[in-house]
């Protein structure tokens, strides 16, 4: 070593003792570790109790994330979800704050909130964004250990630690209500039914329902619980009746209960009721069951009891006094054989009748049993008009045979009964729907239906359709020919050719010329053995005459066969088919002024018929009165063709006489006379008509 | 052991009989208690440094254990609150994607620190045990870690400025968690750790091996 060494080799400071030497920094970790072992501590203090639910499924459950609560205090975390070892459920493990652990009973509730849209409402919208949380209901139980729990799959509708009574309510069947339904009280809810659930033995529905205290104080063993759900529609004595209530009910459906009677126990939870349908049926139930004095009367009827049942209301002139408890068939030994009958237990309300509601039974029969003295008898009565149900009916009928009770049991006496006159009624109705069954409808139908086709058909026809107008056409034509001065100088012309037909048939008379031509007949006779030798010369004389007398004859053939009666009568016939069509109902319905114009043909028809014809007539007349004329010409030169006639049977008598007396000539002329006599007679005969009824020139009557 | 890479043996203060100020460097004579210019107590060697630099660093390994078990961070978010501690936050940047930030957390959160833990224990030990790293190395590591102390505290201001500026009530609010105050004090105890190491020691150590 060649470096320079300082004189001193070492330096060291003074040496202290461990202690001293110690550093105080030491005490910075010990409080650190203080500081964190207390922080942990605090940490696995604060952490809580550990207590495991049991879910069907773990919807939405999220470990650390998902908390639970207590009246919305969160008082607990998910830790972790598992599955139970059979994979049949979902284990939460879940810390719990430790004060509320301390209170957590056993029938602690648990269910997973989330959101929920139902009848009743929206709940649970604050968990779309936070989430779900897992909420408790229990009611704090200090000392309360239990750590095992099992969830619920949905709300409850009732929390335990809410004050009031559960009861259950039994029901034929559960359709009525769903969970949630609302209980009214007098219209305010007051309570909430749980889901209805099906009976063991699968003979009706049971459901748990919750009422709040203080209502449930209204609730007693007197209570009925009814059916409100939807609305009710009845038909009855009083009218219509339509009933709903409230909106929500109608949706939920929901029950509502009363206590109508005083005198029932408080009731314990869990206490069943039974759910009537309808108010009602609730009211009715009232009677009887509350009475521990109601009176056992037994009856018996000989007719059918259809539409009785246990339950059915006895009533005493309208009103309801019991109820019938049983019913049932018996066989009874009689002198004739065996018969069955049929026996109603009865129950009778002392209550109903005016006796004492404690009046012993004893009392009771004694009272019904002066009363069956009397006349008092059981009957079958129809319940109502719109119904088969029947009820049995105390009537008091005085001049039934007497009769007392009989003896079926020991505190049933056996109230005679009496045939009701329900099958009188039953008859009778039936009858009239017989009757109703057997009115001809269908053929009615039918033939409605005919009538209708051809009245379609008609007025489809296009000659219905122009006949409105032709109608209307022949009207207005009608009317002026009415109107017309011929038509009015029509019975002054009637009257006038009247007295000249009567003047010609007098001059007819006064010419007489029957007589002349009876004369110039046997002129003619005479003249026919002169005739002889003019035979020749009178050939185109005899010729002539036949033609004269055809010409008459035709004449008279037309006056007489002129159709004035065929056309009356064709007229006189649509005429009443006119009256008929007019008078048919179709034909009324027709719009009004179808049917004036119908009824203005008419009158012009009647006019017609009345005036009538008055073309024709005068056509009628004018040619009458020229045949008139002719007539009266005819009769005018009929002296003149007798002189003629006259002169021709002179000369033609010495002709005849020139012939043999059997001559074929002879027989001419003989035919030919005889024609011209019927000619005559002919014309006598017309003569004779006009003279008495001038009329049938115009009507031919 | 060789001292490779190590200065050549040098005359130090000790050996020459004096003392040094750590505080200005003026070298007295023994005797003095304190310096005669800056008035900082004068010792030849430190004899407290050592313990001094294992009680904060296990004060700050106390610590340390808290800053990763507790939440660093406790974010609500419409109504969700999470916690998240240091590592689960990286957890949670690596499945976001976000693996840059998420290899820079996990560096500054935990790689340093425990690095730091490490480093002054091995500094410490190497004082009074032999050990390979040559002086000067182990001189060169001292200071990197005092250096690299104060850059810890990253992850302290990221709660702090998070936490300050994230206040949308219901929307969205961050909380610094216990693990934010236990970090921040692990850095500080650490730091102070190194702090407390009296460099000349490794030296001292060296020396005597070469004597």
């Amino acid at each position: 070593m060649t470096d320079p060494r300082p004189a001193t080799p070492e330096v060291s400071g003074p040496r202290r003792s461990i202690w001293r030497n110690l550093s105080l920094v030491w005490l910075v970790p010990l409080a650190a570790l203080l500081v964190t072992l207390g922080i942990a501590w605090q940490t696995w203090a604060e952490r809580g109790t550990r207590i495991e639910i049991t879910f069907e499924n773990a919807a939405g459950v999220t470990p650390e994330e998902t908390t639970i609560r207590f009246r919305d205090v969160i008082v607990g975390m998910v830790e972790d979800v598992t599955f139970a070892e059979d994979l049949a459920t979902v284990v939460i493990g879940a810390r719990v704050d430790a004060n509320v652990a301390e209170s957590l009973p056993e029938n602690a509730q648990f269910w997973v909130v989330r959101p929920e849209v139902s009848t009743s409402g929206i709940t649970g919208l604050s968990t779309v964004l936070s989430g779900v949380y897992i909420e408790a209901a229990f009611r704090p139980e200090q000392g309360g250990s239990a750590q095992n729990f099992r969830g619920l799959d949905e709300t409850p509708l009732v929390r335990p630690g809410m004050d009031g009574t559960r009861i259950t309510i039994r029901a034929d069947e559960g359709t009525q209500f769903s969970a949630g339904a609302p209980i009214f009280l007098q219209g305010i809810e007051v309570g909430q039914i749980e889901t209805p659930r099906l009976l063991e033995r699968g003979n009706g529905v049971i459901v748990d329902a919750f009422i709040q205290a203080p209502y449930d104080r209204r609730i007693t063993t007197a209570t009925r619980f009814w059916n409100i759900s939807g609305f009710s529609v009845n038909f009855g004595p009083g009218g219509l009746d339509l009933s709903v209530n409230s909106i929500a009910s109608l949706i939920r459906g929901g029950l509502a209960f009363d206590t109508v009677v005083s005198g029932g126990q408080p009731v314990q939870q869990g206490y069943a009721f039974d759910l009537y349908e309808n108010e009602e049926a609730a009211r009715d139930s009232l009677f009887s069951e509350t009475i521990a004095n109601a009176v056992e009367l037994t009856t018996e009827f000989d007719e059918s009891v259809r539409g009785l049942e246990v339950g059915s209301s006895v009533t005493f002139q309208g009103l309801r006094v019991g109820r019938v408890t049983d019913l049932g068939a018996f066989i009874e030994d009689t002198a004739d054989g065996q018969e069955v009958r049929l026996r109603a237990t009865l129950s009778i309300d002392p209550r109903a009748l005016g006796l004492d509601e404690e009046s012993p039974q004893a009392d009771t029969i004694a009272f019904l049993s002066e009363a069956v003295q009397d006349g008092l008898r059981a009957r079958l009565a129809a319940q109502s008009l719109f119904n088969q149900s029947l009820v049995v009916e105390l009537v008091e009928i005085p001049d039934a045979e007497p009769a007392t009770f009989g003896i079926f049991a020991q505190d049933a006496p056996l109230l005679p009964s009496v045939p009701s006159d329900l099958p009188d009624v039953t008859a009778t109705a039936e009858g009239l729907f017989q009757r109703i069954n057997d009115l001809p409808v269908e053929e009615l139908l039918d033939q409605a239906i005919d009538t209708l086709a051809a009245v379609e058909n008609l007025a489809d026809s296009d000659g219905l359709r122009t006949a409105p107008d032709a109608l209307v056409g022949l009207v207005n034509d009608a009317r002026g020919l009415i109107g017309g001065e011929a038509a009015q100088a029509l019975p002054e012309e009637l009257r006038a050719t009247v007295a000249e037909l009567r003047g010609v048939v007098e001059d007819l008379r006064a010419a007489d010329a029957v007589g002349q031509l009876v004369a110039a007949l046997e002129a003619a006779e005479e003249a026919a053995d002169d005739v002889a030798g003019v035979t020749t010369e009178f050939e185109g004389v005899t010729e002539g005459v036949p033609a004269l007398i055809e010409e008459l004859r035709a004449l008279t053939q037309k006056a007489n066969t002129l159709d004035l009666e065929g056309f009356v009568a064709s007229a006189g016939s649509f005429l009443d088919g006119a009256n008929r069509l007019v008078d048919q109902p179709s034909t009324r319905a027709l719009p009004a002024d179808v049917s004036a114009l119908l009824d203005e043909a008419r009158q012009a028809l009647e006019e017609l018929r009345a005036g009538g014809v008055v073309e024709n007539a005068n056509a009628t007349l004018a040619s009458a009165r020229d045949a008139a004329a002719a007539v009266e010409e005819a009769a005018v030169t009929l002296p003149q063709l007798s002189a003629r006639i006259e002169q021709l049977l002179g000369e033609t008598e010495t002709v005849i006489t020139g012939y043999s007396a059997n001559s074929s000539f002879n027989r001419e002329t003989v035919a030919a006379l005889r024609e011209v006599r019927s000619a005559a007679e002919a014309l006598t005969r017309l003569a004779r008509q006009i003279e008495r009824n001038p009329n049938s020139l115009l009507f031919g009557r | 052991m060789e001292n490779a890479g190590s200065a050549p043996p040098v005359l130090t203060a000790r050996r020459a009989g004096v003392l040094g100020c750590a505080q200005c460097g003026k070298v007295h004579l023994p005797g003095p208690e304190r310096c005669a210019r800056c008035g900082s107590v004068l010792e030849s060697r430190d004899h407290t440094s050592l313990q001094r630099v294992w009680g904060w660093m296990f004060a700050g390994l106390v610590v340390y254990v808290p800053a990763n078990v507790y939440p660093m961070l406790r974010t609500s978010m419409l109504g969700k609150t999470t916690d998240s501690t240091i590592l689960g936050g990286v957890v949670d940047l690596i499945h976001h994607g976000s693996i840059g930030i998420a290899i820079i957390v996990f560096v500054a959160s935990i790689v340093i620190p425990v690095a730091k833990f490490i480093a002054i224990a091995y500094l410490a030990l190497s004082v009074t045990h032999r050990v390979r790293l040559s002086p000067g190395k182990r001189q060169h590591l001292y200071e990197v870690v005092e250096f690299i102390g104060r850059w810890s505290m990253i992850d302290v201001f990221v709660v702090a400025i998070l936490s300050s500026l994230v206040r949308l009530d219901f929307a969205a609010t961050i909380n610094p968690g216990i693990a934010a105050v236990s970090f921040a004090l692990s850095v500080a105890f650490t730091m102070l750790s190194a702090l407390s190491f009296d460099s000349r020691l490794i030296w001292d150590a060296s020396e005597e091996e070469d004597a």
